[in-house]
Order: structure tokens, then sequence, then C-alpha cells
């Protein structure tokens, strides 16, 4: 009786924490491997080997003494993005948008002065945002400016579009937008609503927020469905190459779209969170098992991994009006 | 390029092959765990629940030893634990005389000696005396052994005589009649009516005792002359001396004078076995000697302990009631810590609670053992909030990680020391206690409760904590399951069953209860 009741997650293939876990994050992604996207620093060098563009690096901060010399090693920047290299969850993240007479404007408004940065930088050595307590170094880099399109639907902040790819195939996508709540991180656990991304079309579905479904965005009342992603084809093309370039199998790829330079690589998660299944009404584990059972030539370069998923997890035009 | 291009192809697929080997792991620590305690309860006759309280007699001996010159000596037979009773917790009072515990063939023997105060000296002997049931007391058979010495061929062939008509007769029954004899009642067929007057002079001569023990011995009936005391809450002055006859099972006891057999139902308690006399003494004398005996009900858990102690069994030679009794009790503790970790696995892993850290529950459940799960509750959520309060208002002074920390934990220390005043102002013992939680875990949680309501918001925080103490209390309660305790501690193997358990755990991949609410828009897609 408990069974069958319990029976409907496995039938609508949603992927739990502990299969994620066991059976893909472990399997394919081997431990040795894990620094390389831990690391952002890491990864933006291995991204530019492989021609995939990034947010530029301004600077480096690895120890305590260079805290002093930021004045001047920083110059007249008016913005930019603070981060500890080894932090998660977009812990520790300083959006810096402008400056003022002593200080800067954050995102969200506030105003933060210098000690207070420097305050901040010195956390992020300390290791306290990062994994494991361990120490770690502060970087700062360009403030993406994003593309317009997502402009409606975001409360202040950078939108960014996740994709998951398994052994190299784009599984599922969804866009990350800012909410008051999230202070203008795009990350669900703060409160960013994510909208699931027909991997075939690149159009937004609905969103979640929380853990409640919205079809609109919470603070400015647009509606979130029906959005063209653009460059789509280009970032399933980066999230493809994610394997080549690293190695692992089961990841998360974020994205960001510079209304400029267009799509850029923001980081690599080797723990892609599964709230990306509610953002698109549909389990992972039903399209993860679809590309172990598909024949092995689609894996052969990236273009045709790409090309397979975009007729394999496409939304039909039925499910599409009905999310 | 072209090698990435293979990983991509060459990347596992289907179901993780770990998951038989693991499955295997499992089986054979389960094996392992089951196979010990088949030993121990086959072979080494551990019982499968823990027994019913036992009797257990106190036995408590006095004496006054008086001399006038020299070194004195005095020797008295203690109860040496045989395959029906177990000596345990032996003390001695020895007053200004050295004490020395030798062993004699089957009896244990005290002996006090030095120079005698002219005062006398007291001296005294106490012991637990536990009764092993009948199943698992199983005599060993003595053999027969040879005519007593001091006698000659003649008298040995005249015993001989007298027994032989009997030879064939059960020895149960022939130890009744060989017994009669002693009160001259002479079973068909009858002996030589000169044989029974030789005996009759011959018994005259040695003794009632020693021609009994002689004929018993004819009869090949293994006998022995015992000292000891009769098993009843009593005090007396001098030991009872009796006879032991074997007659293919048991012991039979007897009258030494009269032959009667005594009903099994009146237990005794061996002091000395073999004829010698229970007390002796040279250059002094001994007086206002004093048996006591008293009944006592003791606890299960000591009886496995004494049993076991003296056990010689493989892995009664290496369990931990070998250990002192003060460690003993934190490895009844230490024990139920890895079923507390499962518990952990289980309510992250297949529950879903979210909890601080990884086993900071379980060290909570531990200390909570001091303060009793309420106070300790509160005790912890109030340290918390206290913390969390002063962690805000630090958070403007902009210090660095380390010295952050160092200053909650000062906090902590402190606000344990207003506890414990506070406590003993009140008369809160469990106040006092607070010193036993574990501060380090208790500041890293406030360090973490606060990032995440800075973060994540105090609504997610507050459900950590909750997920925390309900891991906590849960873990508490089966750490604090007295049958569980025993269990684990009479048969520590079970760890092999709940590392099997862990195992499998680890290699679940089904959903978390907490998943259904978290994926509920799964359920009916609209």
């Amino acid at each position: 009786m408990i069974f069958k009741a319990l029976h409907w997650l496995s039938e609508r293939g949603v992927l739990g924490l502990n299969r994620r876990n066991a059976e893909y994050m472990m399997r394919c992604n081997p431990r040795s491997i894990l620094p390389l996207v831990d690391d952002k620093l890491l990864t933006k060098d291995l991204a530019r080997k492989h021609q995939i563009p990034v947010p530029d690096v301004y600077h480096v901060v690895r120890y305590h003494g260079d805290i002093e010399g930021l004045k001047k090693v920083l110059g007249g920047r008016r913005d930019f993005v603070v981060k500890p290299a080894r932090g998660i969850g977009g812990s520790g993240v300083l959006l810096l948008m402008d400056r003022t007479a002593d200080g800067f404007v954050t995102q969200s408004g506030e105003l933060i002065s210098w000690t207070e940065l420097t305050y901040h930088v010195s956390d992020i050595l300390s290791g306290i945002y990062s994994l494991g307590g361990l120490e770690d170094q502060a970087f700062m880099e360009t403030f993406v400016h994003p593309d317009p399109v997502f402009a409606d639907v975001t409360f202040r902040g950078v939108p960014d579009i996740r994709i998951v790819v398994y052994r190299g195939v784009p599984v599922m996508g969804m866009v990350r937008l800012p909410t008051r709540h999230s202070d203008g991180k795009a990350n669900l656990h703060r409160g960013a609503i994510g909208a699931g991304i027909d991997i075939g079309g690149g159009t937004t579905l609905a969103a979640v927020h929380g853990s409640q479904v919205v079809t609109h965005h919470p603070d400015t009342g647009s509606p979130v469905r029906g959005i063209q992603v653009p460059h789509w084809e280009r970032m399933l093309g980066i999230a493809a190459r994610s394997v080549d370039m690293t190695g692992l199998g089961f990841l998360g790829v974020d994205l960001v779209i510079d209304w400029q330079q267009g799509p850029l690589l923001l980081e690599l998660n080797s723990r892609p969170g599964l709230q990306i299944q509610v953002a698109n009404r549909t389990g992972l584990r039903e399209r993860l098992e679809l590309i172990d059972r598909a024949p092995s030539d689609i894996f052969i370069t990236p273009e045709s991994r790409v090309h397979w998923a975009r007729e394999a997890f496409a939304v039909s035009e039925s499910q599409s009006t009905k999310a | 390029m072209c090698a990435v291009e293979v990983l991509a192809t060459e990347l596992p697929r289907g179901p993780f092959p770990m998951r038989r080997p693991a499955v295997l792991l499992a089986v054979v620590l389960l094996l392992l765990s089951t196979a010990f305690i088949t030993y121990r309860i086959i072979w080494l006759r551990y019982p499968l629940f823990p027994p019913s309280p036992e009797k257990a007699w106190l036995l408590d001996m006095e004496a006054r030893v008086r001399s006038h010159r020299g070194e004195t000596t005095v020797m008295i037979a203690f109860p040496g634990g045989d395959e029906k009773q177990i000596i345990a917790e032996e003390r001695i009072y020895s007053g200004a005389l050295g004490f020395n515990l030798l062993r004699e063939g089957l009896n244990q023997v005290g002996v006090w000696s030095g120079v005698v105060d002219p005062g006398g000296e007291i001296i005294g002997y106490r012991a637990t005396i536990l009764m092993i049931p009948p199943p698992s007391a199983r005599p060993i058979p003595p053999t027969l052994g040879p005519y007593p010495a001091q006698l000659g061929e003649g008298d040995r062939t005249l015993a001989r005589r007298l027994v032989a008509a009997w030879d064939r007769v059960p020895p149960r029954a022939r130890l009744q009649v060989v017994a009669a004899t002693a009160t001259d009642v002479w079973a068909e067929p009858l002996p030589n009516p000169q044989d029974i007057e030789a005996w009759s002079a011959l018994r005259k001569k040695i003794g009632r005792r020693e021609a009994l023990l002689l004929l018993l011995r004819a009869a090949n009936l293994p006998a022995r002359s015992v000292e000891g005391l009769r098993l009843s809450e009593s005090v007396t002055t001098g030991p009872l001396s009796w006879i032991e006859a074997w007659t293919g099972k048991e012991w039979e006891k007897l009258h030494p004078e009269t032959g009667e057999i005594y009903p099994k139902s009146i237990s005794f308690l061996h002091l000395v076995v073999g004829g010698l006399p229970s007390i002796r003494i040279s250059n002094g004398e001994i007086s206002e000697v004093r048996w006591a005996l008293n009944q006592q009900i003791i606890s299960q858990w000591r009886t496995h302990f004494e049993r076991i102690k003296r056990s010689s069994g493989l892995l009664d030679r290496w369990s931990l009631f070998r250990l002192p009794a003060e460690f003993q009790a934190t490895f009844r503790i230490l024990l139920l810590v890895p079923i507390g970790a499962l518990m952990i696995c289980l309510l992250r892993n297949i529950v879903g609670f979210p909890t601080f850290g990884i086993f900071m529950p379980v060290l909570m459940a531990l200390a909570f053992r001091n303060t009793g799960l309420l106070y300790g509750l509160g005790i912890f959520s109030g340290v918390i909030l206290l913390g969390y309060g002063v962690r805000r208002s630090i958070d403007r002074l902009r210090l660095l990680l380390v010295p952050r920390l160092s200053v909650i934990l000062t906090l902590v220390i402190v606000s344990f020391t207003v506890f414990a005043l506070i406590g003993n102002k009140v008369g809160l013992r469990q106040f006092m206690a607070v010193g036993l939680l574990p501060f380090v875990i208790l500041t890293m949680t406030i360090e973490r409760f606060f990032i995440i309501t800075e973060e994540t918001g105090i609504h997610e925080a507050l459900r950590t904590a909750a997920g925390s103490a309900a891991v906590a209390a849960i873990t508490y309660v089966i750490l604090h399951l007295e049958p569980l305790q025993l269990t684990f501690f009479v048969y520590p193997e079970l760890l092999l069953t709940v590392a099997a358990l862990q195992v499998l755990l680890g290699r679940y991949t089904g959903y978390r209860l907490s998943e259904f609410i978290r994926f509920r828009k799964f359920r009916n897609p609209t």
C-alpha cells in the first residue's frame, strides 16, 4: 500500500538526491578531477584553453597581505564582482554596481565602504565561504551586463542559465532569475526563481519559486513563460563541451549572457541541484536513462550530442502550452 | 582532443557496478556477526535473553587471633568456586598481619601471618557467591581415587568383601545401601556376619567418617570429605563437615556419621574439600569465629560479568566484561554510538532531515546523558540563541574568522559557567552538568546557524535546528535503551551487523521521504 502510494515519484522519472549522489556523481565524476570545478579560477583557465569565453578576471587576492594594495590595483573600476574561488552555492559573492566617494554601491543598493570590502575579502581568504572551510582565494571579475532579454523578469542582479549535462549531452536547462528576496543573486535556495527551458527550442517554461510553480515574476509581475533564450544553440554547445574540457560526466554548467559578448561560462558544478526538475516539470532520471540507451555514435562530437538532445528532449507543443 | 571524445563515449552507463560488491560486503559482515553470536550462545552458553535476576550469597567471616609470642600463621579455607558457584568481589581484613591467598588443589586458602598484637587481631573475609543455575552448572565427573593411605591391606580386602555383592547395583542405589551400613543396616545379600563384626571393630578404630569413606571407595563410588557451610541465611561459629559421593551425574551429600543422604533441596557451600580442616593455626589461638551468610539479589549485569570473567572461552577471555568496571560504563555507551550514526544515515538519507554537521546530533545525544533530554535541549537552544545574538552584534566588528570563532567559543564557556552557577544556586544538577556539552560543536553550530540565517533566512536555519534536535532526541532515546546497551555489551559483534546495515544504506538510491514533499508538484500534473 505505502509503496504503491509512494510510487508516483519514480513513475514521473524524478531523480532523488541519493541516486544523484550514488549513481551519477560518484560514478561519473572522478574525485581527482573535482578540484578543477570546485575552484572557479582553475575552471576559468581550463575554459580559456578550450576557447570557451568567460568573464574577465581583474585581480586575484591570494594572501591577507595583498588586501592592503587592493585600492591601488582596482584603480578606478566602478563595477565588478567579488567572488571566493571555492565558494559554494553563491555564498560570499558580492556584486558591486557603482562607486561612491568612500566605497561602492552593491547590487541591492546598499552602500559598502572600503573597510567593509576588505573585511569581506579577508573573510573569503580565511575560508568562511569555501568548501570544507579551507583557506581560499578571492577574485574580482567583470560585472556582466546581461542581455536585456530577461530584463522584464529580473529584479536587479544578473540572471544565469543552468544546463545539466550528462556524458556530454545537455539534459535539462533552466534560467535563474534574481528576485528582491534573493538580493540580486541567481541561486534558487536564496529565493531566485528558476524557469525551465525547452532543450529543443530554447524557450522558457513555467518557473519554480521555492517549492511553488509560478508563471509570473514575483517582483516585476511579467510572465516568465515563452521567452526565447538567445544564443541557445551556442550555449548548448558550450555545455556539451564541458565533458571534453573536464572529464566529468555529470555536471551543472552555469552560463551568463553578456549583452555584447554573448554567452560566457560562469562556473561548473559537480553537484547540480535537483530543483531544475520542478522548473521543467520533468524528471531528470527519465532523461538520463534515455541517454544511457542512446546509440553510441551520438556521443562522438559535441555537435552530435546537442543535436540528439534537441530532438530527444524537445517539449512538444501541447506540453509547452500546458506548462 | 580525440582522447576526450573517447572519454565521452566510454563513460560508464547502466546500473552502478558497485552494488553487488556492496551487498556482498554487507552479507559477509552479517555472517561474521551471526557466527560470533552463535559461538557465544551455543559453545559459551550465553543466555539468548538476559536472565532473570539471580540469587547471590554474601559470605562474611570474622575471627579474632591471639598469640603470646613469635610469628603466628592462620590458614582459613575459603570457597574456591567451582562449576556451581562463582566467587566474586572477595575482600580481606588482615589488621596488622600479612595476607596471602593460596590454592591447594580444589581449595582456596587465605593465609594470615605476622606478629599478633597483644590485644589480638581481627581478621576477616567477605565475598559474594553467585549460584550458577543447573543447566550451565555441569559438574566434572571425578575419577576414582586410591584407598586412604593409612589403611592396611587387610582393611581394604575386608571392605571389598562387604560390598562385593552389591557391585551390580546401580550407583545411586549402591550409595544408598552403603550409606545405610553406617546405622548397621545391611542390605541383601547379607555379607558374612564375621565380616560385619570385624567391620564394627575397624569402624571404632578409624572413626565412622573414615569407615564410610573406605566403604564407598570399596564400592567403587568416588567420595570425598568436605567442610563447609549450609547455604541459608545464618550465622554459625564453625563449619559443618559432610561426605560427598559421586553417583554418575552429581555429588550426593551424606551425613559423615549417620550416612543419612541429604535431600537435594539443601544446598551447601564448600570451604575445603579433601579432609583438611577449614581452619588451621600455628603458634596462637583463634576465637570468636563467626561465619555469616546473607542472601541478596544481584543485577543481571553483575551475573554476566562474573560468569564471563571466569570462563576460558576465547571470546570470553576477550570479553568487555574483563575491563575494569569504570571503563565498562564508557563502552556501554560507545558501543551504541554506531547505532546513533546509523540513525543519522537513516534520518538523513531516507527521511531527509536537515542537520547541522553530520555527527553533531550524536554528540548532542551523548552530552544529554548528563543533563537529561529536556534540559539538554533547553540549554542547547539557549546557548545557541545567546550565541546568535552575540554573533550578530560582533559582525560589525569585522573580526577575522579564527579570532571570531574563538570569541564565540569563549562566550559558550562563559554561558556554561553562568548556567552552572545558576544551577548551583537553585539546586539544579542538570545545569551544573552543562560543562559536559560539546562546546566546540556548539561554537560551530552558532556560526553555521548565523551563516544560514544570513544567507538563506531564519526559516531555513530554524528548520535545520529542529532537524538536528529531532535527530539528537531520537539518538538519545536509543542510547538509553538499557536492554540494547546490555545486548551490545554482551555481543559486541553486533557492531558488524550495524556496519552491514550502514553499507546497505550507503547503496540506497531510492527517494528520501522529504523528496515526496519537495517534488509534490509531480504528483498531480496540471
